[in-house]
């Protein structure tokens, strides 16, 4: 009898963990610890320059970026994003944020000095599609710093 | 009084002329570039057993309304799924993303002359090019809608992709849980580029 409780004892742990490993929750980018703090023209430069040994290091990771906005594009209401300049003309930080940061969004001024927290996604746009001209570092699930 | 008359005729014809250059310089005929940095991808794959999609609102894509060359970039990291064990499947397991980063396309459309990109309605064109997943380009043809409203071009366009083809292994397993028919739909709203 004890033999079996402690069967079942075992199997409803294993659900358990086997439950709770699949809802595992996404980064929670508020709590989590930032891996590195950039500039927005250092973050974009060590992706140009080494994009495969940048993702290893930073993709899926929490970082924080600094700079200038450049422009506040919220042409999707699904993702509200900002734009930092990083290197002249053709390259950007591109920071998506949930809708529900909208109401920091609208207080953001073209600009101005920006302080961002969010989840490195890689370097998005390249040479050989010349209609796609300017290359952006990509962040998600980003919320403002200051 | 005869000279001027001459003098005032060719300014006139001069003015006339640089009018219209001027006119047809400047009135949108809608050639040019459309072009956004937030279109929406999204995938769906659905089987009897699970439904699996995922979205991503960072599209960069822009198409030339006069040659009908159109392009977009992706990254695959960028896809968000409900479940975020899914999430971390699909990068590390089915795309290996860290290492192909991004999917793009290339191509063209076809009957581009046919569509007014300046007069608001609803065209539907031929797409043809190469689309590359996981670092394998292969040729695909597949229909698009193009709805022209205000001067906002919105292009969606559904590509149905078995994933064995870009060399994305399905384990036994999850075998009967991923579609081989797997629809990836681009739905952009493209602007004019200044």
């Amino acid at each position: 009898m004890k033999k079996i409780l402690f069967i079942i004892l075992i199997l409803l742990a294993v659900a358990f963990v086997g439950y709770k490993m699949y809802n595992k929750p996404h980064t929670d980018v508020q709590s989590s610890e930032v891996l590195k703090s950039f500039s927005a023209a250092e973050l974009f430069s060590v992706f140009e320059l080494g994009e495969a040994q940048s993702m290893a290091q930073y993709a899926d990771k929490v970082i924080a970026v600094t700079g200038v906005v450049y422009l506040e594009d919220f042409s999707n209401d699904l993702e509200p994003q900002l734009v930092l300049k990083a290197n002249g003309d053709n390259g950007y930080i591109r920071c998506g944020f949930k809708p529900i940061e909208m109401s920091k969004l609208n207080q953001v001024k073209e600009g101005q000095n920006i302080n961002i927290k969010g989840l490195c996604k890689g370097i998005n746009g390249s040479e050989e599609l010349d209609l796609l001209a300017d290359i952006d570092v990509v962040m998600s699930n980003c919320i403002i710093i200051n | 009084m005869k000279n001027n008359k001459i003098f005032f005729g060719r300014t006139g014809l001069f003015v006339a002329a640089l009018a219209t250059t001027l006119l047809f310089a400047f009135t949108n005929h809608g050639g040019g570039i459309y072009k956004t940095n937030t279109g929406n991808i999204s995938f769906f794959s659905h089987t009897s057993v699970e439904d699996i999609s995922a979205i991503n609102h960072k599209v960069k894509t822009a198409f030339d309304a006069t040659s009908g060359k159109i392009q977009f970039s992706v990254l695959i990291k960028d896809f968000e799924f409900e479940k975020a064990l899914m999430q971390e499947h699909f990068n590390e397991n089915y795309m290996e993303s860290t290492k192909f980063a991004s999917s793009t396309f290339s191509g063209i459309i076809e009957n581009v002359g046919s569509i007014a990109f300046s007069k608001n309605g609803e065209y539907t064109a031929t797409v043809k090019g190469q689309l590359k997943i996981k670092g394998v380009s292969k040729e695909v043809s597949t229909k698009s809608t193009f709805t022209v409203n205000n001067g906002v071009v919105n292009g969606k366009t559904l590509f149905v992709i078995n994933p064995e083809d870009y060399g994305i292994e399905i384990p036994k397993v999850v075998s009967n849980k991923v579609s081989r028919e797997i629809e990836i739909t681009v739905d952009a709203d493209y602007k004019h580029a200044h």
